[in-house]
């Protein structure tokens, strides 16, 4: 027993730090409203996020999660079950924190000349902070909050650069798709609810095991076809997908950044936990008729296969990013469509993994973005012609990225998706595996084809020497320098993802 | 003739259908507002009901988070669509074409 132990609402410390974080944001900008001291914001904005980053990782090596069986202190819950801190949920608040302290560090030049600072850094924090409550949220309500609490300031920050058309452009679009998606996500969660008597996932899961529910068969299973359309839109996959593209080339690069790796990760960790908690498969699927994995490897295999084709055909390196992002979305996908009633531990932890490694090496990408219109040197391939003679540093980071990202070996991003292979040949997933093989390798064609552009290709205009700043650069370094870290430390986070994946389908 | 909990799903769903309807033929974008709010209240008619056919409450007290919810999303929501009168002086959801998929 240990002399000093905390209660138990303190584990969600790393989702509350981040909302403190903003509270303060908030208090500085009211002693301050008119400064524009970024070097303060940003400065604030990361170190809460590290400090966030810091408690999550510590929770986890304390063994929070951990069952009590193998000498930790096991699953915790908060507020009558409504939130479980355990091993997926602070997997996953650790990407959450991560992304956004490079998010917040590389904004410090991105935003500099903006005129709401104050806003723009709260908007990311209170996003942050419903993104590390939706990993950590075990009701349908709690999980809808949290949605939206990551979802509505996102609507503002796509569209935080008041003046410039694209930026209003594409925070429209998202909030037209994403305020109908939530639309049809909250009548899901109500027919699930008139299925089974209750918001809670466990309470859900006893009931569908009991065989409660078989007689609202109907009910139920279109409830969970409308929770997937929710999930579709929170990671970016078919259906609810065409937000993407314009949302990713519209918003300021960093928040591109910060939706496409922290939001698509928390996504994916509400759809884990209530595909696995609430509907277990086998029992599901006496009631409504149908294995809901089917919906998932459909989804996985046409949301790869769309994405990468449609990255393949741009010529806006920020647009093939994003199609690229809707792609990853398909592989991590594979993760729901492996689960199966006796195992899929695999292949959830693979798609943990993958999104872990994607949180580094994407925002990274990015954030490369980010420098690019930094320096003004424009958005297509060709733009970026001969930037690795200029800025060699960044352009080497970039390299790693794409690399990484493609699936190139021995990089981060080749050992999850070899993960998500075999964990889809041992699901029996044949046609999944073969798509995801074909899939990374297109993807080969057109991450290389920025590499090229930037190393090999020549300059079409001749340029002159570009600026270092700090801020975007230092984040820029720290993603490369994790993505190749990454290398020597994937065991332990494969073995984290797959323990979580375990202690989940259990 | 009572009013059982399949007159209040099929009314839910008419409403769902209406909203989605709308969703789908409307180009005002506040149209597309009101749209999203009957979908949302489809739901919370549903949450009503189904918390009196099961007896418990928690569908009600869910129904008060959504439409607090959906509040703030309507000035979040607002707050875009008035950005978008100020750029293309229009609400037309389908004049903003800068950029193209």
């Amino acid at each position: 027993m240990e002399l000093f132990e905390l209660p138990a609402w303190t584990a969600l410390a790393p989702a509350l730090l981040l909302a403190l974080t903003a509270m303060a944001l908030f208090i500085i900008d009211s002693i301050a409203p008119d400064s524009r001291n970024s070097g303060l914001l940003a400065g604030t904005t990361a170190a809460g996020s590290i400090v966030s980053l810091g408690v999550a990782v510590w929770y986890l090596l304390a063994g929070v999660g951990t069952p009590t069986v193998d000498g930790g202190r096991g699953v915790i819950d908060v507020l009558g079950d409504q939130f479980v801190v355990d091993q997926l949920a602070l997997f996953f608040m650790i990407i959450v924190a991560v992304v956004t302290a490079l998010v917040a560090v590389a904004s410090y030049d991105y935003m500099e000349d903006h005129t709401y600072q104050a806003e723009y850094y709260s908007l990311v924090l209170l996003a942050a902070t419903g993104m590390s409550f939706m990993a950590a949220a075990n009701s349908l309500v709690t999980i809808f909050i949290a949605l939206e609490l990551a979802s509505l300031p996102s609507y503002a920050l796509v569209s935080i650069l008041k003046d410039n058309r694209g930026s209003v452009e594409g925070g429209l679009k998202y909030f037209l798709i994403g305020a109908l998606s939530s639309a049809i996500f909250v009548y899901g969660i109500s027919l699930v609810y008139g299925a089974t008597g209750h918001l809670q996932l466990t309470n859900i899961a006893e009931v569908v095991e009991a065989g409660d529910a078989d007689p609202y068969g109907g009910l139920l299973g279109l409830g969970i076809l409308m929770l997937i359309g929710g999930f579709a839109f929170k990671t970016a996959s078919v259906p609810f997908h065409f937000w993407a593209p314009e949302a990713y080339e519209g918003a300021p690069a960093p928040i591109a950044a910060f939706l496409s790796s922290a939001s698509k990760a928390a996504g994916f960790v509400i759809a884990f936990r209530v595909f696995t908690e609430a509907f277990p498969v086998g029992e599901t699927a006496s009631a409504i008729g149908v294995d809901w994995t089917l919906a998932f490897i459909i989804l996985a295999i046409v949301t790869m296969t769309l994405g990468n084709f449609a990255a393949a055909t741009q010529n806006n390196v920020k647009r093939m990013l994003a199609y690229s992002s809707i792609g990853h979305a398909g592989y991590a996908l594979i993760g729901l469509a492996g689960i199966s009633a006796g195992g899929g531990e695999l292949v959830m932890g693979a798609a943990m993994m993958h999104l872990f490694v994607y949180g580094f090496m994407n925002t990274g990408a990015f954030l490369f973005v980010a420098l690019a219109e930094y320096w003004g040197v424009g958005r297509t391939f060709e733009d970026y012609n001969g930037l690795g003679r200029r800025a060699p540093v960044a352009c080497f980071a970039l390299a790693i990225f794409m690399f990484s990202l493609a699936g190139i070996p021995p990089l981060g991003g080749f050992w999850s998706k070899y993960f998500l292979f075999t964990g889809a040949l041992e699901a029996g997933l044949l046609v999944v595996a073969a798509a995801l093989v074909v899939n990374s390798a297109l993807s080969l064609y057109y991450y290389t084809r920025l590499v090229k552009a930037v190393w090999i290709e020549e300059p079409v205009t001749e340029r002159d020497a570009l600026s270092q700043p700090i801020g975007l650069y230092a984040a820029i370094v720290v993603a490369a320098v994790m993505t190749l870290a990454l290398l020597p430390l994937f065991g332990p986070v494969a073995d984290t993802a797959v323990d979580a994946a375990t202690a989940m389908l259990a | 003739m009572t009013v059982g909990v399949e007159h209040y799903v099929l009314l839910s769903m008419a409403l769902f259908a209406i909203g989605l309807f709308g969703i789908l033929t409307r180009r005002n974008a506040l149209m597309f507002l009101m749209s999203v709010e009957l979908m949302l209240n489809a739901a919370n008619i549903n949450l009503i009901a189904f918390a009196f056919y099961h007896g418990n409450l928690s569908g009600q007290v869910f129904a008060l988070f959504t439409m607090a919810l959906a509040a703030a999303e309507v000035a979040v929501g607002l707050g875009i669509i008035l950005l978008l009168y100020r750029n293309f002086r229009d609400v037309d959801v389908t004049v903003p074409t800068t950029m193209r998929w």
